[in-house]
């Protein structure tokens, strides 16, 4: 915590990297890390679990032989459908649950134990805080856990745009006020690692724009940053890397582009009339799994070289063809054929 | 520890539900002992009265007795009092889900639990000399308005009887705090409590007590303990209707010892293992 006896101008030449954005409605500073040296130097991954499984006594496997590696400095996506075991796993790196076997490192340490927490910051599923106390109280009785002074409660309301509200209570909040408290709270540590459970959820599209602009800032000197959501956009827009979970497995990881490529990637999309004609030909030329509808379209898992020869075959069979073009196949779709194919291999 | 005792008293001093059952627990002891007993000894007519003077009846809310007068409320309204207070302070974290949020902070689980025990245990304390300064106002006002004379108990006795004050509500604050942990809510952990409180300690205590195999039960029972404490101090004038003691006022003491460290350590237990979250 020595950032916090450093005189103003100290703290710009210790932490350059000043975060502003085009909103009027905050600018951002720096959230320093909580300590410059130390597991972060030593570490190549932030998070590394191996097998980790995680069986509740109702029965259900909600966690099941989970290898995950977060590197050190990334801001890595945790992906999957409702139930996958997203947040499941985030309690279990956060000590919240005990592990049915399996192992975790966070941040260096056991998940749980004070090495680890006093390393990271984490907001998992619903913010919760006291509803008798205010938004700043909140923040000291946290504060006063971690034995953090409470000169770092003003600048990380200011930074989540609540300085204004913090006076009031808790159970008058919204839920983007709550959620952003809850970010706050994640970032009073000025955290190594930082995780995060949907940290848009309920946030005004302004809000939205912002808290991903502030999460790709906040990996700004190293900070590992480990989110979990369902929008497919925001991991897109903000992650470096991408895992996705289904039935409590990992079944992939990568880059965006990696996880696009992996499953087809490049796609060719034909408009043509009639359709039932054209997807019965195409099925016949190609495999039945390469053709797929899309609305009024076919989506065709081939190489795009093979455009024009698909086109002549068309034409030939009495088929108007309207657009044929190259498609990018989104991360939505690679989400689906991932998700509801939990079986294929890692990429 | 002591960074989750300094989160916890701030939680404790913050929060409105805390100040008012002191309220109760303080209006109870003016209101209803004291100055409800003052009026019907003094305004009553004689024809109601009983065979022992209103004048002897008085003594007992004068400085003699408040020693045993506050130590009897302590084993009443105190203990409903004090269990609510107890049970309010942890189930109330699981039933705001703010559990996960103290136990990703940097203390251990035992940490943040011994911290909240040791606020508890600093916020009976308040509550034991709220409740001595409550009784001796009104015990003081009692004898001025009476216009009679009274001796204060002896300090060393005073000191014993906070003591004993302390003992009793804070084996009642574990005891809430053990359940609200156990069971996870607050509805259940003070209807439980209470249940306990008023049909095991009060309802059987009293009605079975002679019976041979109930009795030696009863004698391990933390109410009974604490009533053999309380009949230990001096009383100038005894209720006809009180009742032999089932153990002395030394293995009172032991026993609630003993109880204090059986709720904290089973609560230990159960903080410790506890998954937070998930189904």
């Amino acid at each position: 915590m020595r950032f916090l006896d450093l005189e103003d101008e100290e703290r710009t030449e210790a932490f350059p990297h000043s975060l502003s954005m085009d909103s009027s409605r905050r600018s951002f500073e720096p959230i320093p890390l909580a300590r410059e040296e130390g597991w972060l130097l030593a570490q190549a991954f932030a998070v590394e679990t191996h097998g980790l499984t995680k069986q509740y006594s109702t029965g259900v496997l909600a966690v099941n032989n989970l290898d995950l590696r977060v590197r050190v400095g990334e801001v890595y996506g945790f992906l999957g459908p409702n139930g996958a075991g997203k947040t499941t796993t985030l309690r279990l790196l956060s000590g919240l649950l005990h592990p049915t076997s399996g192992t975790a490192i966070v941040a260096g340490a056991t998940p749980g134990s004070p090495a680890s927490l006093a390393q990271m910051g984490a907001m998992v599923e619903t913010p919760a805080f006291y509803p008798y106390l205010s938004g700043r109280d909140n923040l000291r009785v946290i504060a006063r856990y971690a034995s953090i002074p409470k000169s770092r409660i003003e600048p990380v309301l200011k930074l989540v745009d609540l300085t204004d509200r913090a006076r009031y209570k808790f159970k008058t909040y919204s839920t983007g006020m709550k959620q952003r408290l809850g970010v706050a709270a994640a970032l009073l540590k000025g955290p190594d690692l930082l995780i995060l459970d949907e940290p848009t959820s309920g946030l005004d599209p302004q809000g939205t724009i912002e808290m991903r602009a502030l999460i790709k800032e906040l990996k700004t000197g190293g900070r590992t940053v480990l989110l979990s959501s369902h929008l497919l956009n925001e991991v897109e827009l903000t992650c470096d890397r991408v895992g996705v979970i289904a039935k409590g497995k990992l079944v992939a990881e990568g880059t965006v582009d990696e996880l696009r490529a992996r499953s087809g990637g490049i796609a060719l999309l034909v408009r043509a009339t009639p359709l039932d004609q054209a997807r019965r030909l195409l099925e016949s030329v190609l495999k039945p799994e390469h053709v797929r509808v899309d609305g009024s379209a076919l989506v065709l898992s081939v190489d795009p070289s093979q455009a024009a020869s698909i086109n002549r075959r068309l034409v030939a069979d009495g088929v108007d063809v309207s657009e044929l073009r190259v498609s990018e196949q989104s991360l939505e779709d690679v989400f689906l054929q991932l998700t509801e194919n939990p079986q294929g291999p890692k990429a | 520890m002591i960074a989750s005792f300094r989160a916890e008293t701030l939680k404790n001093r913050k929060r409105w539900a805390n100040w008012i059952l002191i309220g109760i627990l303080l209006a109870w002891i003016l209101l209803l002992t004291y100055l409800t007993l003052f009026l019907v000894v003094t305004l009553s007519p004689k024809s109601i009265q009983g065979p022992v003077p209103a004048s002897v009846i008085k003594r007992r809310l004068f400085p003699e007795n408040f020693v045993p007068t506050v130590l009897q409320a302590a084993a009443s309204i105190g203990a409903a009092i004090t269990l609510i207070f107890g049970a309010l302070s942890t189930a109330s974290e699981f039933g705001w889900l703010t559990v996960q949020t103290i136990l990703i902070q940097k203390p251990t689980r035992a940490g943040v639990l011994f911290g909240k025990f040791l606020a508890l245990g600093l916020a009976t304390v308040l509550v034991g000399v709220a409740m001595f300064v409550a009784a001796a106002l009104a015990s003081y006002t009692a004898v001025t308005l009476d216009g009679s004379s009274s001796a204060w108990p002896a300090w060393d006795v005073i000191l014993k009887a906070f003591g004993a004050l302390v003992l009793q509500l804070a084996v009642w604050t574990a005891f809430g705090a053990f359940l609200g942990i156990a069971f996870r809510s607050a509805a259940a952990a003070i209807g439980g409590g209470l249940t306990y409180v008023f049909v095991v300690e009060v309802l059987l205590g009293n009605l079975l007590r002679t019976t041979p195999i109930v009795k030696e039960v009863l004698k391990f029972l933390p109410g009974i303990n604490g009533d053999a404490i309380t009949a230990a101090f001096p009383v100038t004038i005894r209720d006809s209707s009180a009742q032999t003691q089932l153990v002395t006022a030394g293995r009172g003491v032991v026993t609630l010892l003993v109880y204090l460290v059986v709720f904290t350590a089973a609560s230990l237990l159960i903080w410790q293992r506890r998954d937070v979250g998930g189904s």
